[in-house]
């Protein structure tokens, strides 16, 4: 029991971060210049765009063993190609809802804005993301379809 | 019946179409055929009845090879809607295509819980109530998150991979097809990656899937996609207020760019 307790709270999960290269990117950098802190449990990939982030990389990270995915791009109106991110935001929604029909918990996809200045709202971001993941536990592709 | 053959006749007589795609017996089963104005006569071997097929697939096939020439097709409520949807991809031009519509029965009706078995205008069968509540719908909606999950992967699972789904779609157009992208999808491995391989095509039916049902017809796994997709148009309309193939204004929330009512606290409530 106790050793059970213990690997809940060793577990370390796996977090894909899309970040976008002219806010979200930059705002990590900033929270990384600042030092402030935050968990390291995400992996980031730059893209030069949210809007580029097509679902088929978002399963395909689930189907790979992430636990959680986590899109960071420009606040409505500040993307860098005008309108890459208003693509983002239909397609999160319709992605969520289809993971939530299908039975996996929708929670583990989280998408939010994050503006080049915004380097604790990054920190912030990432930690209440790691922390909602640690809570829920590992992907349930992995644990009971591998 | 007869009122079609009438007029299928009347249009190919007077040269408004080059071609009629319907239905006819073809070693005892339905198949598709395209009757042109030399073999009219054939015409009497033309049917209708509950028996359906992707007939806008074969449109689409023949018009991509002949665009110079005009059709006639056979229409339900779910091949016009797909014909409208059609039209708005760009994959065919409405100029060229005159649809001869039939009601389905309200068997049908009930069977593919559809909510308009009847296209704008028709010449055989009569008008029958849609149906706007799904059952399968609200049978997985009303199952534990855990239920839902072990559900649809024992469904997933049972995929051989044949295509056939996409193969039977009249609105899978694309020449190109991501699933077959090896980026994508792992090739050479059965069932396939999943959830990632149906909700891959699941993400491609948005604006698109017009509820027809041929998938799960053609899928020999019998795995109920035709719910994953009703899914994803009821997503779509309530998300987006679109409904898909129900109007000619307005285009597919996912084909423009731009146009956003959605605020960043609705999606990751």
């Amino acid at each position: 029991m106790a050793k059970e307790t213990k690997s809940e709270e060793s577990f370390e999960p796996k977090i894909i971060a899309f970040l976008c290269n002219w806010c979200s990117y930059a705002g990590a950098d900033l929270a990384g210049v600042s030092r402030f802190q935050y968990p390291s449990n995400t992996r980031t990939i730059r893209v030069m765009c949210t809007g580029t982030i097509s679902p088929h990389h978002i399963l395909k990270a689930f189907q790979k063993g992430a636990d959680g995915v986590l899109l960071l791009g420009c606040h409505i109106g500040d993307c860098h190609y005008l309108k890459g991110n208003y693509m983002t935001i239909k397609r999160v929604a319709v992605l969520k809802g289809l993971l939530k029909f299908t039975g996996f918990q929708e929670e583990r996809l989280y998408l939010d804005w994050v503006s080049a200045a915004e380097g604790v709202k990054f920190a912030e971001v990432v930690r209440s993301f790691t922390q909602k993941i640690k809570e829920l536990g590992p992907s349930h592709l992995k644990t009971s379809f591998s | 019946m007869k009122v079609m053959l009438e007029r299928v006749r009347k249009l190919l007589n007077d040269g408004r179409i080059d071609g009629f795609i319907g239905l006819r017996l073809q070693h005892g089963q339905p198949a598709p055929y395209m009757f042109t104005k030399e073999d009219r006569d054939d015409l009497e071997s033309l049917i209708v009845g509950d028996v359906r097929y992707p007939l806008n697939k074969a449109l689409l096939r023949i018009a991509r090879q002949n665009p110079e020439l005009r059709f006639g097709v056979m229409v339900r409520g779910c091949d016009e809607r797909g014909l409208i949807e059609l039209f708005k991809w760009n994959q065919l031009n409405q100029d060229r295509v005159i649809p001869v519509g039939i009601a389905c029965s309200s068997q049908l009706a009930e069977a593919c819980e559809c909510y308009k078995p009847y296209p704008s205008e028709w010449v055989v069968g009569e008008k029958t109530q849609g149906v706007s509540k799904s059952k399968r719908l609200q049978k997985i909606e009303g199952m534990k998150q855990d239920e839902r999950l072990s559900y649809w992967m024992g469904q997933f699972n049972k995929c051989i991979k044949c295509y056939g789904c996409r193969d039977a779609c009249p609105m899978c157009f694309c020449e190109v097809c991501s699933l077959e992208d090896r980026n994508f999808i792992l090739t050479g491995k059965l069932p396939p990656e999943n959830p990632t391989f149906h909700l891959s095509r699941a993400v491609h039916m948005v604006g698109r899937c017009i509820d027809c049902g041929l998938c799960e017809e053609a899928c020999p796994s019998n795995i109920p996609v035709r719910t994953l997709y009703k899914k994803v148009g009821e997503i779509v309309s309530e998300v987006f207020g679109y409904r898909t193939g129900e109007s000619a204004d307005g285009k597919s929330p996912l084909n423009i760019l731009g146009e956003v009512t959605l605020d960043i606290s609705d999606v990751n409530k």
